[in-house]
């Protein structure tokens, strides 16, 4: 099975929120009433049952004029997944045959380790379940050949689903009539920090991907790396050390002798 | 006069005891999520969501007896001149060759570098595991050092205990039973804790 | 809609102005994105507010709000001065060339006729120079000083960009640039279209400023045109058909009030039948007895004889100049002229203007009967001062009101089959998608009952007048319930004889031959069946005129006015885009405004004009002939142009205890109303989705005068007019920044709609604040650009 990938054409976000609403539908999450976030923004950040969030950044463009990004905001799928690497229990995230990255709530023990390990700050914990939920990429209805929710609902066909390698092609040939139309530094997002992601972007100006809400160079953290790297080996070696060293004490040495003479008085 | 000496008081070896359950459930709850090849661990342990609530629990537990301890032993636990000097040449010790060391107190030099050494761990353990313990409420960066502090920390108080239970169990016989029931012979104490035993006797 | 939403991914520029269709129309708004993405259309936005639209756009520029017709003003004089228009198509398509009498000026602000007493204008003066043969006189070369040409020329010559900027805001150069956008389709070959809404229609002027614009198009060679035309956004998914099918003030098909002075079917068939300026004009409205004879026959079938003029008499026949429009209804009932009102829909409370004003005259009526899906701001409007104290002190208390409100549960649109008719004019026939919960029944089962029951009263009891109530048909197979299929051919048009369906409105008779409940939909139900719920997807022009897809009315026509789009001879101006041209002997494409094998020549391409062209001197408005612009109603400047006429003249006002008007003193800033995407005018605020996706009432505010007053982003700020107050979180923004107005520093603030005193989120009413002054001609309320007072709370 080819590896699946969704497309956000940023240049074409209305900030119109059907993603919102149809992800929230399909994935049986309802609606709680938000408080104010001082801007259009549904909620402050995704949350345990609201995984699509479209972001709205108010920024200054250099020529001085303001401009309003609006970006959709989900679990990016990456190929060098964070939440994985620091999943401790064997299969509560996996990846599907189509590169899906998917959490199976069965296995799930709720430790946290995902959060830490996402540089998109994706992965969140519910309180009632003590688990984590994310973006499935709607692994339910694109295993039956649907495509996800939030695309299907997407009015001005902002969103693409498809096979990774199309979509890849898609996108640079969109960034290449933005930049012929202006947008000079429009590019593809697709960091390759965690590997490239399965959720493609189209910036308008990727030489500042913040100003979209989206981390200008993520990577999994250098501490989840080396804990579940070099700091593995260093504690099986320390355990696996400790153990041998005792036993090679003791045959070499012997305990120490239990009692000496001048204790009585 | 009897040829015992009390060792440890009944809340001295409870304290003891009860840090070294809880140091133990800790442990291999802790270890059974440090890698996948032990988390058939935590199915011993009651499943991984089980391992996920009991553990922060069994560190607290741990964390509050060893407060009690702490605050009962550290006064004892200074190291003085003579302790450094047992440390300089502890490789002696090592190898059961303890004439020319300067003679241990109470406790020896390498019980109170374990003292300190298991203080400080606790204190990193402590303070990164209630990081961890609320992933959804610490920021990034605290989790993100939290997530190496933690189990870097518990690979030096694991073998510092492994270290303590080889030494207790195996090297120094009578220790256990000293530890058990709060009383050594007065042998033992000669043996093992001679200016101990000078300064109980003196009083 | 002239054209059509998919229509629009066929325009090399958009210009987005008095609408905001990336937030209210995102679905229509994908083929403003395909014009930008396949054809690099341009998207010009402009707008008092940096929103949704705007953040997507190519050209933005932001203007304070009612000055709209001074920047369109400014774009006809850049089209005209710099020479960027269609000149063949003005000559051939408008009435440029008409020649005016000499009698028709323009000075001060005023146009000739002003009657400063009676507040209105005699339009004697606004006429064209007639020949003897009683047709307007022309000059094709457009040169003569009174043809509508150069008197168009001269009027907007005051419209330059510097005082485009005085009145507006803008600098001289943002507005040049736009221009520039803007009139790059003012030549064959290129095609612009403008998508406005509710920023537009709500003024007190808002008439005047869509002539503007449409005289823009005309000006630019786009109406007609694929990628062209001047398109109503409407609001709800059946807005249009509610116009279309008579909602207040009309009679179905745009068909006019009869008045008193209308005695006879003759005297009424006279008065609506214009006479043609032109020998080439074909004056559609000359139908008007057939469009009539078949509509009276449909109200009253065997009751509607030749005898009794075919029961013209049954008809209510309003006052000679009786308004009878939304603002003057509530404004009768206010002053204790009405005893009952059914709000089918409807929420008035909420949506009428100076909601205190919509509450005192409900409290007025002696009962009331509202079919809802939920209980509204107007079915509980008795208890405003128990649900909203600190907004209504005045209301008064629910045992001094004595209205008896009955609400009755109505299925919601999901719930009913029927038909839609979408902004672009097509029909959509749809299936009921589940039942209706509990009680609640179909709207037209309500009206039904409602029709039964009040038939069965007077044939049993009598009354004043029951003629009228008895003589109406009732042809339906289930009389409670009549199915909408029966509705709908009843609708088309039937042959009473033989009762065959009618193919289209040319088979309409004036003799009572036929009955037609609308001509308009004059065949979207024929012999060949129900053409609304077509669904073919065939293409073949290429320019999303899905011919076979629903139903367009008129006779399916995709493009209004298509002949428009190409020349003398009919040849298409851009053969790229040609929705009709003239071949072999036969117009081929769309369906042509008239017959298709009338030779290019014949006729005008404005059929229901007596022009036979459109109009850029109009004669037919309350406040002139050519658009002129006027400030609100509350304004916190004078008008450039004239200082001595600062608002519209013609304006309606109420003057009633409640209709306060507000000065600049103290009310300094300008506010505007607007809609938001996770919501759906006063209704949503009921559904979970909506409320859950915006939840919070919030006001706008420019980051410099937030900056003034001490105000952040989530203080609780109060908004406050001469008319009320509304309370909610600050919303500190750069996407509204101060305007330089005529050497003033003018601040607008920003008031999303949607919330009120019911629902499952809460929140102020925005019309608690807006004032009930109406534009003359259309009765729309001014919404947007009034003034109102900030504080911190």
């Amino acid at each position: 099975m080819a590896v699946v990938a969704k497309l956000i054409d940023v240049s074409t976000c209305i900030g119109c929120k059907a993603c919102e609403a149809a992800c929230q539908e399909w994935n049986d999450n309802g609606f709680r009433i938000s408080g104010f976030t001082g801007d259009y923004q549904t909620h402050e950040t995704l949350a345990h049952d609201f995984w699509n969030l479209i972001q709205f950044n108010e920024v200054e463009r250099p020529d001085g004029h303001v401009a309003w990004n609006m970006a959709k905001y989900q679990c990016m799928h990456c190929v060098d997944a964070g939440c994985m690497k620091a999943c401790p229990a064997p299969g509560a995230i996996f990846r599907h045959e189509n590169g899906t990255v998917d959490f199976d709530h069965d296995k799930c023990i709720g430790c946290g380790y995902c959060i830490t390990g996402c540089p998109f700050d994706i992965p969140k914990l519910s309180p009632v379940t003590q688990k984590v939920y994310k973006c499935t990429l709607c692994s339910d209805r694109t295993s039956v050949g649907l495509e996800p929710a939030c695309v299907k609902a997407c009015p001005t066909n902002c969103l693409t689903f498809g096979a990774r390698s199309d979509l890849v092609q898609i996108a640079n040939a969109r960034a290449e009539t933005l930049r012929a139309d202006g947008h000079e530094h429009a590019g593809v997002y697709n960091p390759q920090g965690v590997g490239g992601t399965n959720v493609l972007y189209v910036l308008p100006d990727a030489s500042n991907p913040v100003q979209y809400g989206l981390p200008a160079d993520p990577h999994i953290s250098w501490t989840v790396s080396l804990w579940k790297g070099p700091l593995k080996w260093v504690g099986n070696l320390a355990f696996a050390g400790t153990i041998v060293g005792a036993l090679f004490h003791y045959l070499r040495f012997g305990p120490k002798e239990e009692e000496k003479e001048g204790g009585d008085e | 006069m009897s040829r015992s000496l009390a060792r440890f008081s009944f809340a001295e070896r409870a304290a003891h005891w009860m840090a070294a359950i809880s140091f133990i459930y800790a442990a291999l709850t802790g270890l059974s999520l440090w890698s996948t090849h032990l988390y058939w661990l935590a199915a011993v342990l009651g499943g991984g969501p089980t391992v996920r609530w009991g553990h922060p629990w069994g560190g607290i537990v741990f964390a509050v007896v060893l407060g009690f301890i702490f605050l009962n032993w550290a006064g004892q636990m200074r190291l003085d001149a003579d302790d450094r000097k047992w440390l300089a040449e502890s490789h002696k010790y090592a190898m059961n060759e303890e004439e020319g060391l300067p003679e241990p107190g109470r406790f020896n030099a390498g019980q109170k570098m374990l003292f300190w050494v298991q203080s400080a761990c606790a204190l990193l353990l402590f303070a990164s595991g209630f990081v961890l313990w609320w992933p959804a409420q610490m920021p990034r960066t605290l989790l993100s050092a939290a997530v190496l502090i933690h189990p870097a920390t518990a690979i030096v108080a694991i073998a510092g205990i492994l270290v303590h239970v080889y030494m207790g169990l195996l090297v120094v016989p009578g220790a256990l039973h000293g530890m058990v029931r709060g009383e050594v012979s007065r042998g033992w104490a000669a043996a093992h804790h001679p200016k101990w035993l000078r300064e109980t006797s003196k009083r | 809609m002239t054209n059509g939403w998919t229509d629009v991914a066929n325009a090399d520029v958009v210009l987005v102005m008095g609408g905001n269709p990336a937030e209210n129309h995102p679905v229509g708004f994908r083929f403003v994105m395909e014009a930008k993405k396949s054809r690099k259309a341009k998207l010009v936005c402009v707008d008092p507010r940096f929103n949704r639209t705007a953040a997507v756009s190519d050209k933005y520029v932001q203007i304070r709000s009612g000055s709209d017709i001074a920047f369109l003003g400014g774009l006809i004089h850049h089209a005209l001065s710099t020479g960027s228009f269609h000149e063949d198509y003005v000559k051939l398509h408008t009435n440029a060339p008409f020649l005016v009498e000499d009698g028709f000026g323009f000075e001060d602000g005023y146009f000739t006729g002003w009657n400063a007493e009676t507040k209105k204008y005699d339009k004697s003066s606004w006429q064209y120079v007639k020949g003897p043969d009683g047709f307007a006189r022309t000059d094709p070369t457009l040169e003569h000083p009174r043809s509508v040409f150069q008197l168009l020329k001269t009027h907007y010559s005051r419209y330059t960009p510097e005082k485009v900027s005085e009145i507006c805001g803008c600098t001289p150069e943002e507005f040049t640039q736009a221009a520039e956008i803007v009139c790059s389709t003012g030549r064959a070959g290129g095609a612009g279209t403008i998508l406005y809404a509710l920023g537009w229609t709500q003024h007190s002027h808002s008439v005047q400023l869509i002539h503007t614009a449409a005289m823009l198009q005309l000006l630019l060679g786009n109406v007609g045109m694929p990628g062209g035309g001047i398109n109503a956004q409407r609001g709800h998914s059946n807005i249009q058909g509610a116009t279309d099918m008579g909602a207040w003030n009309a009679l179905p098909g745009y068909l006019k009030l009869p008045r008193a002075n209308h005695t006879s079917l003759a005297a009424y068939d006279g008065a609506y039948s214009p006479k043609a300026l032109r020998p080439n004009s074909l004056n559609y409205w000359s139908n008007t007895n057939k469009f009539m004879a078949s509509l009276l026959k449909a109200y009253y079938r065997d009751a509607a004889t030749a005898d009794n003029e075919l029961g013209y008499h049954y008809l209510p026949k309003a006052a000679e100049t009786a308004d009878h429009s939304w603002g003057r209804l509530f404004d009768t009932m206010y002053e204790g002229g009405m005893d009952g009102l059914i709000s089918f829909g409807m929420n008035p409370v909420a949506n009428g203007p100076n909601s205190k004003k919509m509450i005192g005259a409900l409290g007025k009526l002696k009962w009331l009967i509202v079919a809802e899906n939920f209980e509204t701001e107007t079915a509980a409007f008795w208890d405003a001062k128990g649900l909203a104290a600190d907004y209504y002190p005045q209301a008064l208390d629910p045992k001094d009101i004595q209205t008896e409100v009955f609400l009755l549960p109505a299925a919601c649109f999901a719930e009913k089959d029927g038909a839609f008719v979408n902004s672009s004019r097509w029909l959509q026939w749809k299936h009921a998608a589940l039942d209706p919960p509990g009680d609640a029944r179909d709207d037209h089962e309500i009206i039904g009952r409602l029709f039964l029951e009040l038939q069965r009263l007077y044939r049993e009891e009598g009354g004043t007048a029951p003629e009228p109530l008895l003589a109406m048909a009732w042809p339906y197979g289930n009389q409670t319930k009549p199915s909408l299929e029966e509705v709908a051919k009843e609708i088309n048009g039937q042959f009473v004889q033989g009762g065959k369906q009618v193919s289209g409105f040319g088979e309409l008779a004036a003799d009572g031959s036929t009955i037609c409940g609308n001509w308009l939909y004059a065949g979207s139900w024929t012999e060949a069946g129900n053409q609304m719920a077509r669904q073919g997807q065939d293409d073949p022009t290429g320019l999303g005129l899905f011919a076979n897809y629903a139903w367009s009315w008129p006779a399916n026509r995709r493009v209004l006015y298509n002949r428009a789009s190409a020349d003398a001879e009919g040849k298409p101006w851009d053969p790229q885009r040609a929705p009709i041209q003239w071949k072999d002997g036969r117009w081929i494409g769309d369906v042509p405004d008239y017959s298709a094998a009338a030779p290019p020549e014949r006729n005008g391409s404005f059929i229901m004009l007596a022009e036979g062209v459109a109009k850029l001197f109009a004669p037919d408005f309350a406040e002139g002939p050519f658009p002129e612009h006027y400030e609100p109603a509350e304004s916190p400047v004078d008008n450039a142009l004239h200082p001595a006429v600062k608002s519209n003249p013609a304006a309606i006002y109420y003057g009633r205890d409640v209709d306060k008007i507000g000065t600049a003193d103290e009310y300094p800033y300008v506010a505007i109303t607007y809609r938001l995407t996770e919501h759906y005018h006063y209704w949503t605020k009921h559904v979970a989705s909506s409320a859950g996706l915006q939840s919070n009432f919030f006001v706008e505010i420019p980051e410099a005068l937030a900056e003034e007053k001490g105000i952040q982003t989530r203080d609780r700020v109060r908004v406050r007019s001469a008319r009320g107050m509304a309370e909610g979180f600050a919303l500190v923004t750069r996407r509204m920044r101060p305007l330089q107005v005529a050497g003033k520093t003018v601040y607008q603030v920003g008031l999303p709609i949607h919330w009120g005193f019911v629902g499952r989120v809460k929140g102020p009413l925005v019309n608690n604040l807006t004032p009930s002054v109406m534009d003359p001609n259309s009765g729309t309320p001014e919404y947007k650009g009034f003034l109102v007072s900030l504080e911190k709370v």
